[in-house]
């Protein structure tokens, strides 16, 4: 667990930006244990840095952290930054449990889309209908990358993976749809080649009163890129460019990019152009809803006489 | 965290009071805030009867999804200082045993009440069969030790609620309470004591003395004597620091050997069973004949003494109110020179039998009186107590 930073606040500082800054901290943990190209490093030195430039509190906003790679991050995020690594899927109820046994906290939740979709779907599909004040970040590298790369209810019709050998068979699960029917009230989706609007959304769903959703696609290059090639997702445009495998950091980001479409774009195009593409955007901003905690305590009146 | 809130406490006095609604009134008194689960019969009577008292007290009432979230929403609050419970029953605990295992592990107190029910997810869902006690022992995958406490009427399921939480307090492991369907839907007069005699009973969730980061049951290197901290707070100047889910050594501090910690878990309850296990006896002075029993079957047999004790048979009872743990020391003391051992229980496997079993000589002959989805009649046991007279 060496050179992953300071795993106790007693223990001596590593890097002299370590106390001054969150992103310090991350920056001064060189080593992360991700893979080569692997895009949670962005994502948590976004996360860090959105963290430090808001100001927050970290005691107001625990994370909740489901089972996956993107675990590890855990070890990189500030070390006053309040944790705790839940069971695969269970992420969204226990976070219920957080924001309901003291409102004052707002969880903001990691999970990845096995985590969200596959297993707690059930429990994501709740989180959204009860408009709870937290944030759900789901992590969609279209893999479970940490077992060793098998079919995720998000892989890519056609894509190869070790449990789909041939070819992935199965319609892949679509998250950002599933939390607009359940009623999320903020839901947005953006790439980790597209860092800014991240920054933006993060920020937008902080002050969002309610569940904000905010799906990232991210690469996997171990596990998903070295067995795919970079012509999926465009196989309805008979593209006359080089088809290689996705096995470096800049290629599968070239195809993340490639493979993406604005939302108002995406208004124009049917459903055969859409067809493996991941439309990203803010799709839902919806301030009039009620948040949870706060209907409850219109109940807590109602129960004690008061209204 | 007790709300001054008098709504908290029902008048003193007698009331008549269905089984599940009295663990929910212990629960209440115990100072618990709360409660997520969802609706299973035979234990739908205390989301229902949560659901409007907790709002009443400041509390929160939540009907989650499914068990497993209910059960995660339970030690989510936990985290944050308040004190949970969750009830269930049947498939609905199969569910749980997976948070279970994390909670235990993660030492996250809660209560949890299994109203148990005979079969899986069909069958007589409202006929009671102790078939849960195995299960609550090693309930999820994982090594660790819980409490399981069982009550046999409506007084006892509220004073052992309060027990329970003031166990999880202490201990800091999940601690269940056994009703079953006979006893969750029993309908009887109990005796609620004043509020302050509850409140010099009840011991109130505080925060830990230690902020050095020990957060966890650690073996003194001194003294050599386990220490459990106060559980830590999310939300407090009290952090947690790094994840939770670590391993916990000696000293607090993390250990390279997961040997340690789970030793830790284990023998922080075991070490102190004479202060967890809870027995009761009866007329067992003099006996040649012991019943040994727990739950519902224990009514039966005080009738059972009785009578046989009226024809001159010298029978004595012996109560396990704490199941598990279970008093390894205690009970052999008991059952020496014996003629022989009874155990009405209400399931065919006899796991209380099988543990007395362990504990006893070769040469006392263990009789099990097994009964599934209906309960003892007195005469049940005294044929079997006039075999061996």
């Amino acid at each position: 667990m060496s050179g992953v930073g300071p795993m106790y606040p007693q223990e001596k500082p590593e890097h002299p930006y370590l106390e001054s800054s969150y992103v310090g901290n991350l920056l001064g943990n060189y080593s992360s244990r991700f893979c080569a190209g692997c895009g949670y490093g962005i994502i948590s030195q976004l996360y860090t840095r959105t963290f430090e430039d808001e100001g927050l509190d970290p005691k107001k906003y625990p994370l909740i952290i489901g089972i996956g790679c993107y675990s590890q991050i855990i070890l990189l995020v500030h070390h006053s930054a309040q944790k705790i690594l839940t069971l695969h899927g269970r992420a969204p109820a226990l976070a219920t449990g957080i924001r309901m046994g003291n409102p004052k906290m707002k969880p903001i939740i990691f999970s990845g889309d096995g985590d969200a979709l596959g297993i707690g779907g059930n429990h994501f599909v709740h989180l959204c209908r009860r408009n709870l004040n937290c944030v759900m970040f789901i992590f969609n590298n279209g893999i479970y990358g940490m077992t060793g790369g098998q079919a995720a209810p998000t892989t890519l019709f056609g894509a190869k993976s070790t449990t789909t050998p041939y070819r992935m068979f199965e319609r892949r699960i679509d998250g950002i749809e599933i939390a607009l029917a359940a009623g999320a009230t903020y839901v947005a989706r953006t790439t980790v080649a597209h860092p800014r609007t991240f920054m933006k959304y993060f920020k937008t769903a902080l002050k969002h009163n309610g569940t904000s959703i905010i799906e990232i696609i991210t690469p996997c290059i171990t596990n998903f890129g070295r067995k795919n090639l970079d012509s999926l997702g465009n196989e309805n445009m008979n593209l006359e460019e080089d088809i290689s495998k996705m096995d470096s950091a800049g290629k599968m980001i070239e195809w993340i990019k490639k493979n993406t479409v604005r939302i108002n774009q995406a208004k124009f195009m049917d459903e055969r152009e859409l067809f493996n593409k991941y439309v990203i955007g803010e799709f839902r901003h919806d301030t009039s809803q009620i948040e949870y905690s706060e209907q409850y305590n219109r109940i807590k009146d109602i129960a004690q006489g008061r209204r | 965290m007790i709300s001054n809130d008098e709504k908290r406490f029902l008048e003193p006095g007698k009331h008549l009071m269905m089984g599940n609604v009295a663990m929910s009134e212990g629960a209440l008194s115990a100072g618990a805030s709360f409660f997520g689960g969802y609706p299973i019969t035979p234990s739908t009577e205390v989301i229902e009867h949560l659901s409007k008292r907790l709002p009443e007290v400041g509390g929160c009432c939540m009907q989650m999804e499914d068990e497993l979230a209910s059960i995660n929403s339970v030690i989510g609050a936990s985290l944050v200082g308040a004190k949970a419970l969750t009830a269930t029953s049947g498939p609905g605990f199969s569910l749980m045993a997976e948070t279970i295992s994390m909670a235990a592990n993660l030492e996250i107190p809660f209560v949890f009440c299994d109203v148990q029910r005979n079969g899986p997810g069909n069958g007589y869902v409202t006929e009671p069969h102790h078939n849960d006690i195995g299960f609550v022992r090693f309930a999820g995958n994982g090594e660790f030790q819980v409490i399981a406490l069982a009550p046999m009427n409506c007084q006892e399921l509220f004073d052992l609620t309060i027990t329970a939480f003031n166990f999880a307090e202490t201990y800091r492991c999940p601690v269940f309470i056994l009703s079953d369907a006979y006893l969750g839907h029993l309908h009887e007069v109990i005796n609620i004591p004043p509020k302050e005699e509850i409140l010099k009973r009840v011991i109130p969730r505080e925060l830990p003395e230690d902020t050095s980061g020990r957060m966890f049951t650690y073996k003194d290197r001194v003294s050599g004597e386990y220490v459990t901290p106060k559980p830590p707070q999310m939300g407090t100047e009290y952090c947690p620091g790094l994840f939770i889910h670590q391993p916990h050594g000696p000293d607090g501090l993390p250990t390279p050997k997961p040997m340690e910690f789970i030793e830790a878990i284990i023998d922080k309850i075991n070490i102190n069973k004479d202060k967890i296990c809870l027995t009761d006896t009866y007329k067992i002075e003099d006996a040649e004949i012991l019943i040994i029993a727990y739950g519902l079957p224990v009514r039966s047999s005080y009738r059972a003494v009785d009578i046989a004790r009226k024809e001159g048979i010298k029978v004595g009872l012996f109560r396990l109110i704490t199941i598990w743990p279970f008093h390894d020391e205690v009970v052999k003391e008991v059952v020496k020179n014996k003629k022989a051992i009874i155990v009405p229980e209400l399931n065919y496997t006899g796991y209380i039998a099988e543990q007395v079993e362990r504990v006893t000589d070769l040469k006392t002959p263990i009789i099990r009186v097994p009964k599934v989805c209906e309960f003892h009649h007195p005469n049940d046991i005294l044929e079997k107590i006039k075999e061996v007279a």
